[in-house]
């Protein structure tokens, strides 16, 4: 009898937790499918075995269009586009990752500064605005050759371009909400300052920056392509869609499509993914 | 004095202290980044000497604020310095390439709003019915190409595949004369001179480059009148003006005159964006632009050259918001003059 009971109480929670999961899923299908897109990517690209060496040319197999034997076809060079397009995934998605975070991390503090009221703050929100008046990614190319042209500086130009997205979205949140009722409330409770701020303030922005963030990461994807289909940040060995897309572009006019067509495609639908969570997200802050 | 004109004045004070901030960050982006610029230039390669003999080039063996007055006094003489590249004249070799982007923008932005503003009205006005959800999945997707890769997506079909445009490199034939130079602008220039030949090549040489900017920039366009429509579309004006009978080609102009605002503001602030954002496209078409200039001396490292462009760009973005502040505030009579908001 015992046993019987103790499967019960075992078995409920998790078909439960499927359930949920399977609501959850369905109701922000979006978000669900931008998720398992770019999961898909990043998994495939550290983990699936690829048919050939993304970093080995072939010697034997230049510009060959796309057979049984070389799916995606190959370039210039002889690399493989399918291994290598599959690979770029390692480069393009962990650095904007990395960028987006930092610049969110940045961003929401500074933001979160300049939501008090006071000359500081209205000179920050100048200041951006200045900032902002310069083409950015001209400013990301500058940024990027000037300080070593490396992966490091790629990250560093998303995060000077991306952080001024976070700072007005944060303070203008922020600003809004300063006003509601139940942080006058925290306030006459005797909460302190900081005990608001990350208690009460940053739980009722977070939605909207991870909105953001989403956004952000989207445009940043697009940035790393343009960079590398410069030639600027990354090296021509390494694997990245926006590299590929030069080299494809190369061929292109002589109606050789295969080599910028799959670069072309992953920077799109990984764009795509980013946008469609950021869309959910949005969506579920309306319903509120 | 009307509160409009006190707004405008006190709008046009502010420039001076904008430019100072323009000109402060043009010296000091190139001048105090991290790294040595000497360095850089010599590709790591070149001996202590050959270093000291760049930075005294570069006047970096002077202190900051020598340097600093050195090129405030010689932008006051309008003097923006030399290209360490090709020895000529930043002015000279910037100002030359200016009026080929200014076409080139003026051109995909018109496109943008055009085709913006009939996608987005066609979503407003079947709004939830089929045509708005496709309207909307087509803006999404346009946003989410890159605009050099539609670029090469339209070397593939209309060049290449169709053979409808003229290959993708420079904006007239090898065999066009050029005009003579009036205002720089290649297309106007010709129009001037009355050289229709060159002129047809132009505007042929220009299709490609200008779909593929205005493509991408007419999802923001589009998704802009979308939701300024929909809402004019839903209002008590545009309801009131059905209930009097008036004809539907009114009502879509009581609409679009709601429109009117953001698409200016989107369209000068894409403007000012775009003068060095187009860059990448134009190296596509190798179309011989400002944007094409700065990205090639930025890698060759030519500093004058990077801080001219990023000065330039930097007023003409400065003084393109304050146009539009003022032309909003002309507009607009809900905009109150009083306070800057």
């Amino acid at each position: 009898m015992t046993i019987v009971i103790d499967d019960v109480v075992q078995t409920e929670p998790s078909r439960s937790f499927v359930k949920t999961a399977w609501t959850w899923v369905r109701r922000h299908s979006g978000i669900a499918i931008g998720i398992f897109v770019l999961a898909s990517i990043l998994f495939a690209a550290f983990l699936a075995p690829l048919p050939y060496d993304p970093f080995e040319p072939n010697a034997m197999a230049i510009l060959l269009p796309p057979s049984s034997e070389h799916w995606l076809g190959t370039d210039r060079s002889g690399f493989d586009v399918f291994s290598r397009v599959v690979a770029a995934g390692r480069l393009d998605l962990p650095l904007a990752l990395t960028g987006t975070f930092l610049s969110l991390i940045i961003g929401v503090t500074i933001g979160l500064l300049a939501s008090s009221k006071g000359r500081g703050s209205e000179g920050i929100m100048r200041a951006l605005d200045v900032f902002q008046a310069f083409p950015l990614l001209v400013l990301a190319i500058v940024i990027v050759t000037l300080t070593g042209n490396n992966l490091p500086t790629v990250v560093l130009a998303i995060v000077l371009i991306e952080t001024p997205r976070f700072v007005r979205l944060t303070r203008s949140q922020a600003l809004s909400i300063r006003e509601s009722r139940f942080i006058e409330a925290a306030y006459a409770m005797g909460a302190t300052h900081r005990r608001v701020l990350w208690r009460h303030l940053l739980p009722n922005v977070s939605g909207a920056i991870l909105a953001q963030a989403s956004l952000a990461a989207a445009n940043a994807i697009v940035v790393i392509a343009a960079l590398s289909f410069l030639g600027i940040g990354t090296s021509p060995t390494d694997a990245s869609w926006g590299s590929m897309i030069r080299s494809g572009s190369q061929v292109i006019a002589t109606g050789d499509w295969w080599v910028a067509l799959a670069p072309g495609i992953a920077v799109f639908i990984t764009v795509l993914a980013f946008n469609a969570i950021a869309d959910g997200i949005q969506k579920t802050l309306e319903e509120k | 004095m009307s509160s409009f004109w006190k707004y405008t004045l006190r709008r046009l004070a502010l420039v001076p202290i904008g430019l100072l901030i323009v000109i402060t960050a043009a010296f000091g982006l190139v001048s105090i980044v991290p790294g040595d610029p000497a360095l850089a230039i010599s590709g790591g390669l070149a001996d202590e000497e050959k270093l000291s003999e760049i930075r005294g080039e570069l006047g970096l063996n002077e202190p900051l604020p020598t340097r600093y007055w050195n090129y405030v006094s010689g932008l006051a003489r309008g003097d923006m310095g030399t290209s360490f590249f090709t020895q000529l004249p930043i002015r000279q070799e910037l100002f030359q390439r200016i009026p080929d982007t200014a076409e080139l923008v003026i051109m995909a932005l018109t496109f943008a709003i055009v085709f913006g503003l009939i996608i987005g009205g066609i979503g407003a006005y079947f709004r939830g019915k089929a045509a708005d959800r496709g309207t909307r999945y087509m803006t999404s997707a346009i946003q989410s190409i890159p605009d050099f890769f539609i670029g090469i997506l339209l070397i593939y079909f209309l060049f290449y595949q169709l053979g409808w445009t003229p290959a993708p490199v420079g904006r007239v034939g090898l065999l066009e004369t050029q005009p003579p130079e009036v205002t720089g602008a290649l297309l106007t220039d010709s129009a001037i001179a009355g050289q229709w030949d060159t002129f047809r090549s132009g505007l042929r040489h220009s299709i490609m480059p200008v779909l593929a900017l205005g493509i991408f920039y007419s999802a923001y366009f589009a998704k802009t009148s979308r939701a300024v429509l929909a809402s004019a579309f839903a209002s008590r004006q545009v309801e009131f003006a059905r209930a009097c009978g008036l004809p539907t080609r009114t009502i879509w102009l009581y609409a679009f005159r709601e429109a009117r605002t953001p698409i200016i503001t989107y369209g000068a602030v894409l403007f000012a964006v775009l003068l060095g954002g187009s860059a990448i496209v134009e190296i596509v078409f190798s179309w011989g632009g400002s944007g094409q200039w700065a990205v090639d001396r930025i890698l060759a490292l030519d500093i004058p050259a990077i801080q001219g462009f990023v000065l330039v760009a930097g007023t003409i973005t400065l003084l393109t918001y304050v146009f539009l502040d003022i032309l909003v505030a002309k507009l607009d009579p809900r905009i109150s003059y009083g306070k800057r908001s």
